[in-house]
Order: structure tokens, then sequence, then C-alpha cells
């Protein structure tokens, strides 16, 4: 019986297997150097809003503003839970909170304040001033590190019609069919990368948090004593939890999401990115490694 | 005196830790002993504290020396661990029960002043002291009410007591007015026959008043009364040390302040703010 494509079955499933492991490496070692950032970027120096942007994204910064404002005693809740005007805005606040006290004036939902134009705009000013610091990671960046998936994708193609070649040719195709297993998930994985902050960013925030340590939830801070802009970091740096430690009556009629918050504490490494993300990476070129758990099975072939 | 004087100092509390670690004169603080692990890790900004010389002596709150049956070892073990982690000059407790025969009060509630009392009180101080490696100091407690089998007046009271226990006396300033405001007494009268000179530090809280009795709470602001008292204490005898004793409805940091100054001009020691 000839080899399918005049390529014998266990040299094409060890072929495939170092294709797989060397672009998960090579897309690995390349995001890693994406999204470095600049490693002399401070964050000392960054509000709380931004702080909140690098931790979790545009809808942290939006709660860490809807923290500082509610601090301030200028927003508060109305009917069919809307955000209201309570005061006039405070002077020296941020566009964000300015655009966020606007919305509240026109009885914005906080779902529906990342879609309010000027939320929007001063989210996007947010986000390009930290770009340019080399702390936040731009789409174009993550577009870039994305572009790795097409590899994959090609190589979990050439394996399918390997697979229907073979089963056409009467060939076993159990560990080929393991690859393609393995060659797909790695594709998703780099299709959905996500980032925030770039790991200059992370090594920052890090510190930040063991700095302000003062402010985590558990320590039933004082929010009155902190301030506005106590209360607006503390739900920057440690969560919309800091909302529910803060006013939990308030929290939970202006609907902030307490999951989404855990999602970005626990996975402030997963969506923001913090260690656990950039962990998450590897974690994509440790599906690679899980190629060469096929490798396993090229062994086998 | 002066040279080991402390000054105005504030009483440590996790949800103000950060506005505490932001006092840059700050020499002297007070923690709650049982609020401290003694072997694990240090409350969240403690060791900062610490690091920067700042003084912190560990504040029993539920030994209940003044409770009938003896101390219970363990709690006097952990007083005594917890100093020597702070590596803490001096242990302070309240001259109060907590607990009798297991039930927990959870409360400080005051105690007769009988000889018996006086006693039972001695005893127990003397079966902590054999622990601690530094002196105690001993807090009166501010009642909403007296005992009718009072047999002496609280001066003699705590003046016995501190002589036949060689402890040092942790005067609460806002306690001496407030039990002499609802006692209808005069609050000078009761400094005037203290040791004063045996006094290690000095609480300073507030208070406010309900239904004609004036409520020693620490949530609320240091009333001028209470500062009067202060400076009047200091120009007789000043302690080395004052604290503001703040447990709850914390106000915004720039009203903390201003009480922390207040206190500093009351007693002349120099503001920490």
């Amino acid at each position: 019986m000839e080899d399918t494509w005049g390529i014998p079955g266990p040299t094409f499933l060890i072929g495939y297997v170092i294709a797989l492991i060397a672009i998960a490496v090579i897309a690995a070692v390349n995001r890693k150097a994406l999204f470095r950032g600049d490693r002399n970027a401070r964050v000392d120096d960054l509000g709380p809003q931004q702080i909140a942007y690098l931790n979790g994204g545009d809808r942290l910064a939006v709660y860490s503003s809807i923290g500082g404002l509610r601090a301030a005693g200028v927003l508060g809740t109305g009917a069919g839970k809307t955000l209201v005007q309570t005061g006039p805005v405070p002077s020296g606040v941020t566009p964000l909170d300015s655009a966020i006290h606007h919305a509240a004036g026109n009885q914005a939902r906080t779902r529906y304040l990342l879609e309010d134009q000027w939320v929007r705009a001063a989210l996007d000013d947010l986000r390009a001033g930290l770009e340019r610091r080399g702390l936040a990671v731009s789409r174009d960046t993550v577009k870039q590190a994305r572009m790795w998936a097409w590899a994959t994708g090609a190589l979990t193609l050439i394996g399918v019609l390997r697979l229907f070649a073979g089963i056409a040719n009467d060939k076993p195709v159990e560990f080929l069919f393991i690859l393609i297993g393995v060659a797909v998930l790695t594709t998703i994985v780099l299709a959905r990368t996500k980032r925030v902050a770039t790991t200059a960013a992370i090594t920052g925030l890090r510190q930040l948090r063991v700095q302000h340590g003062y402010l985590a939830p558990q320590q039933s801070p004082a929010y009155a004593t902190y301030g506005a802009a106590g209360a607006a970091m503390g739900v920057a740096l440690f969560g919309a939890a800091s909302l529910y430690a803060m006013d939990p009556a308030f929290a939970a009629e202006a609907e902030i999401q307490r999951i989404a918050a855990g999602g970005l504490a626990g996975g402030s490494s997963g969506t923001a990115g913090s260690c656990g993300s950039s962990s998450s990476c590897s974690g994509g070129s440790s599906c690679g490694g899980g190629g060469g758990c096929g490798g396993g099975g090229g062994c086998g072939g | 005196m002066a040279d080991d004087a402390y000054g105005v100092g504030i009483g440590w509390r996790p949800e103000i830790s950060g506005f505490v670690a932001g006092l840059p004169g700050l020499r002297f603080a007070e923690v709650v002993a049982e609020s401290v692990h003694a072997h694990g890790d240090l409350p969240e900004g403690l060791p900062q504290l610490l690091d920067r010389g700042v003084t912190v002596v560990p504040h029993g709150v539920r030994l209940s020396l003044g409770g009938a049956e003896p101390v219970e070892p363990e709690r006097v073990t952990h007083l005594a661990a917890v100093a020597e982690r702070l590596g803490a000059p001096l242990v302070s407790e309240h001259i109060a029960f907590v607990r009798a025969a297991g039930v927990e009060a959870g409360h400080l509630l005051p105690i007769p002043r009988s000889r018996e009392a006086i006693d039972a009180v001695v005893a127990n101080v003397a079966r902590t002291r054999r622990e601690l490696s530094v002196p105690i100091a001993l807090e009166p407690i501010a009642a909403l009410f007296d005992w009718p089998d009072n047999e002496l007046s609280e001066a003699d009271f705590l003046t016995e007591i501190l002589d036949r226990t060689d402890a040092l006396l942790l005067l609460d300033v806002a306690n001496v007015y407030a039990n002499a405001r609802n006692r209808g007494e005069d609050p000078l009268e009761l400094l005037g026959k203290l040791p004063l000179d045996r006094v290690a530090y000095v609480h300073v809280a507030g208070g406010a008043e309900h239904q004609g009795l004036y409520h020693d709470t620490h949530t609320d602001a240091v009333p001028r009364a209470v500062l009067d008292l202060v400076a009047e204490l200091c120009a007789r005898h000043r302690p080395p040390a004052l604290m503001l004793e703040r447990d709850g409805d914390y106000p915004p940091a720039g009203e903390l302040r201003a009480e922390l100054d207040a206190i500093a001009a009351a007693s002349g020691y120099p503001a920490i703010t």
C-alpha cells in the first residue's frame, strides 16, 4: 500500500508535531515581545481610572470613576436602576468622570455607559495615552499577536486534508486526529488572545496593590477617610468588590457586575492579563506542549 | 519625661491603616491585641509602621481582668506573645469583665467598686504580669450605670488597684468626662485624686449624648469639653503619650487630622499630621 502523499505516517506525524511546537514557541516568544511594553514606564503617577483600565479594561475604568463620583456624593441611583446625579460635578475631575456624570444626568444605566459617546471618547483617550506610554497594549498589537492563529489554522487545514486522504487510502488516522485536535485548540487560544496591560504595567500594578494594600476590601477600608480618590483607587486595584464593600446598596442598584469583577480579579489574570493571562498565553504555548504530548502519539505511530 | 515622650498617637485600625501610615510625625500607636496573631502574619500595614520606628502597644479587650474567675491562661500567653512580636514597651487592658461563668457579654462591663472586686482584679493582674516581660497599664472604663454595692470612690478604687498591682494607668479622658457628666460630678475633681504620675498614656475619644446620658461611643467627634479636660490634665501632669481612639464611622481624613491637631494643641505636643 502506498504512503499517503508519498510520506510515511510516522514521518508525517513527527513533522506535524515539530511544526506545531515550533509555531507555538515562536508565537509565545513573539507575543512576549509584543506585550512587553516600555520597561521604564512608571505607574506611580497614574490616576485611579488609568490604573483601573490596565487592571480590568474599559469596564473597570468606568467602575472606578463611578466609585469616585459616589464617594464624592454626586452619583446615585434612581428608578429603573438608572444612574442619577445627586450633585454638581466636582472640580478637577477627569473627562471620564464628567462623561459618566453627564450620562447620569440622562438617567443612563451602568451597562450602557460603554455605549455612551462621551464615555466612549473619554475611554479612547485614556487608552491612547496609556498606549503611548507603553503601558497598554494597542488593538493593533493584539491583532498582530492573533496572526499566529493563521499559522496553526493552516496546520489544522493540512492535517484535515491528510486525514481525509488517509481515510481514503485506508490508513490508520487516530494519532493524526488527536494532533488535529491539539492544533485546533492552539488556534482557538491564539485567535482569542486578549491583552490590556503590558508586562511592564502588570509589574507596576502588582507593586501598587502592595503599596495600597490598605484599600483591599478585606481590610474594610474606611472609604470616607480615604475620600473619593481612595474609593476610585480601591476599585481600580481591587475590582468591583470594592464598590460592594463601600456601598453595597448602591452597587447592587447600579448593577455593578460583581462576577465580572471577580473574573477580573482572578482573571485580572484572565482578561486584563496580569500574570495569570501571560501564563495563560504561555498556556497557549504549553498547549503546544500538548502537541509534544501528541508527539507521544507520534511515537506510537 | 520629655525625652521619652511619644506625643500624640492614634489607635491603629485596619480600616484606617492607610491614613495612619500617612501621618508623618507619628511615634505612638495602639493596636487591639486580639487582632494580632501571636505567630502568623501581622495585620496589613502594621509591619511598615514598626519599620518606621513607631511604638505600637497591644491593647487587650478580652482578658476580663475584672472577672470573678481567673483570667484564661491562653489569653494571657497571647497578649505576652503579641507584646514581644511588636517589641512593645508595655501592654494595656481594661478594668472590666467581658464574661462570667462562660457567658460572653460582648461588651466591657463595669465591676462593682468593692474590696472583693479589687481582690479579684489584683489576683488577675498578678497572674497576667507573671507572663509579661513588660509593664501593664490598666484602663478604667466608662460606665453608664453604677453597681449599688460600691464601697469606694472611683479614685480610691483605682488608686488601690494600682498600688497593689504596681500597674500603670491608662487614663481615658473621655471616660472620665462621661462618668463625671453622667453622675453629675466634676471631672476635674476625679483628675485631682488620681495618681497622674502613674499614667502611661491617655485615650481621647469622641462620644454623643442620647436621652440625657453621654455615651462614650468612639464613633463621634471628640467634644470640646473632652479636649479642655486634656488641656487641664496636661497642665497638671503631662502624660508621655495621648492617642485618639476612633473605632468606627470614620470621618474624612481632614476631620481625623483636625482631631489629632486639636489633641496636640490641647496637650502642647507637636502636631503629627
